[in-house]
């Protein structure tokens, strides 16, 4: 399917401006990105068929584009499944080798990249602090790094909860290590089976060559 | 080889849907930007939803234009695209911002300044059909909704053609065929109904803007100018729809 450029286009400013933001409010970010200038990562999607390219220029800045003549120093291509995947796990490096994800050309410089990114430090208090003034906009930032905090503790604590409640409380799910003696159980019942099902064809043979010499 | 698609004849030309004397569409034009140059933008924005800089940022990629070289935005009007370029051929580059008009000239230049992207662009009051750059020494040109507004087509893109470096790419935006009948038909009312009513509204000039709409529909479709492309010397041409063909960009590279 031939997708429309101007949406491409589209989706690749509104990605270039939020990565632009986020590099902004990161103050040690742009430095960084800048020494790896001139990387080009391809992000290549197979199913639906779209090419994303991230030029790092000289300034620390990221351009994201749809259309590039170059070589890219690196390239990762995939179905938009396995990228998905990626973006969900909780370790995207370890999914990004491990899963249904290609990746030529210099893969150092990605996992550059992905340390930069990783180490994304946003500080909340410098535009709060420019648009409300020192005091109102300190305030402020001290209320949602506050909020920021709680919400990731609460979050924490409601998966812990929650797994709780499923495995211990409610007998909704076997606990892994109940499951894994089950599942090895199944495997070794398999294996039993497919043993038996050898020997009684190993029977029917013998029988039927002392019912053909008899005859 | 003249293109029978393009309608100069021996002394008339389209402006919109009137038939003028060719020598003078130059000065009808003239006035329709005059009016139009100091609300140009707001109006682009208004009139395309912004998808205009949508547009333009495509054909800004499609340029794979690199540091250091030399880039000639032909009816580059408010500067736009020549302060993108400009930023992309770095310090080392240089960026001709060109146009018939100097009200919109005059408007591009003053933004450029405020943009403090001056130092690499030269500004220049020129006709696209007789640039006054010499041969061979323009790496890329842009010429961004102003093809349909030059008297001569055809004579437009001999004389880029000629200033372009072996190798050099042309880009024409513009204004086009919508592909489905469905869409042509809400875009033909958008263009006739809402389009001169806003044009009334923010630069007082409905007339501008009945005759932009016109001159879109007088202006050759896809294929055609893609055949008008490869008929002024242009090898490797090649065509995007954007927006369901209301408007499509193609490339061309001098061989």
């Amino acid at each position: 399917m031939q997708h429309d450029p101007a949406v491409i286009a589209g989706v690749c400013l509104v990605a270039e401006a939020a990565i632009a933001r986020a590099i902004a409010l990161s103050p040690g970010t742009a430095p960084q990105l800048a020494q790896l200038h001139p990387v080009e990562l391809a992000i290549a999607c197979t199913n639906p068929t779209i090419d994303v390219f991230l030029v790092i220029n000289g300034d620390g800045e990221i351009n994201v584009s749809s259309y590039r003549e170059t070589e890219p120093t690196v390239c990762i291509s995939g179905s938009s499944s396995a990228f998905l995947k990626v973006a969900s796990a909780s370790d995207p490096a370890a999914a990004l080798i491990n899963g249904n994800i290609k990746i030529t050309g210099d893969t150092a410089v990605l996992m550059t990249l992905q340390n930069v990114l990783s180490d994304l430090n946003i500080d909340w208090e410098a535009p709060m602090v420019d648009l409300l003034g020192p005091i109102v906009g300190h305030q402020l930032a001290n209320l949602i790094r506050g909020l920021t905090t709680a919400s990731k503790v609460a979050h924490q604590s409601a998966r812990r909860q929650l797994s709780e409640f499923i495995l211990e409380e409610g007998r909704l799910s076997p606990p892994r290590a109940e499951l894994d003696d089950f599942l090895g159980s199944v495997d070794d019942m398999v294996l039993r089976v497919d043993r038996a099902e050898s020997r009684l064809k190993r029977l029917k043979n013998r029988v039927d060559l002392l019912s053909g010499a008899s005859a | 080889m003249m293109s029978t698609h393009d309608k100069v004849t021996d002394d008339t030309t389209d402006f919109g849907f009137e038939r003028v004397k060719t020598g003078e569409k130059a000065g009808r034009v003239r006035e329709v930007f005059d009016s139009v140059a100091a609300r140009y933008d707001v109006m682009n924005d208004l009139m395309s939803g912004g998808m205009h800089r949508l547009w333009k940022r495509f054909t800004i990629e499609l340029s794979a234009v690199r540091p250091g070289q030399t880039v000639l935005d032909i009816a580059g009007g408010t500067g736009d695209l020549a302060a993108k370029f400009s930023k992309l051929v770095g310090a080392d580059g240089h960026v001709v911002l060109a146009d018939i008009n100097s009200a919109m000239l005059s408007v591009g230049r003053d933004r450029l300044i405020d943009k403090g992207a001056l130092s690499n662009i030269s500004v220049v009051q020129a006709d696209a059909q007789y640039l006054p750059f010499e041969d061979n020494s323009i790496d890329c040109i842009t010429i961004a909704f102003g093809l349909r507004n030059v008297t001569d087509k055809n004579k437009a893109l001999a004389s880029m053609h000629r200033v372009l470096k072996p190798g050099g790419r042309l880009l024409v935006l513009e204004f086009s065929k919508p592909v489905s009948p469905l869409l042509s038909k809400i875009y033909d009312t958008y263009s006739f109904s809402a389009l001169p009513v806003m044009g009334k509204i923010i630069t007082d000039d409905s007339d501008s803007y009945r005759y932009l709409a016109e001159s879109i529909r007088k202006h050759p479709d896809q294929d055609t100018l893609l055949n008008m492309v490869e008929d002024a010397g242009f090898v490797d041409c090649r065509y995007h729809n954007m927006t369901g063909g209301i408007v499509a960009v193609h490339r061309g590279i001098k061989g």
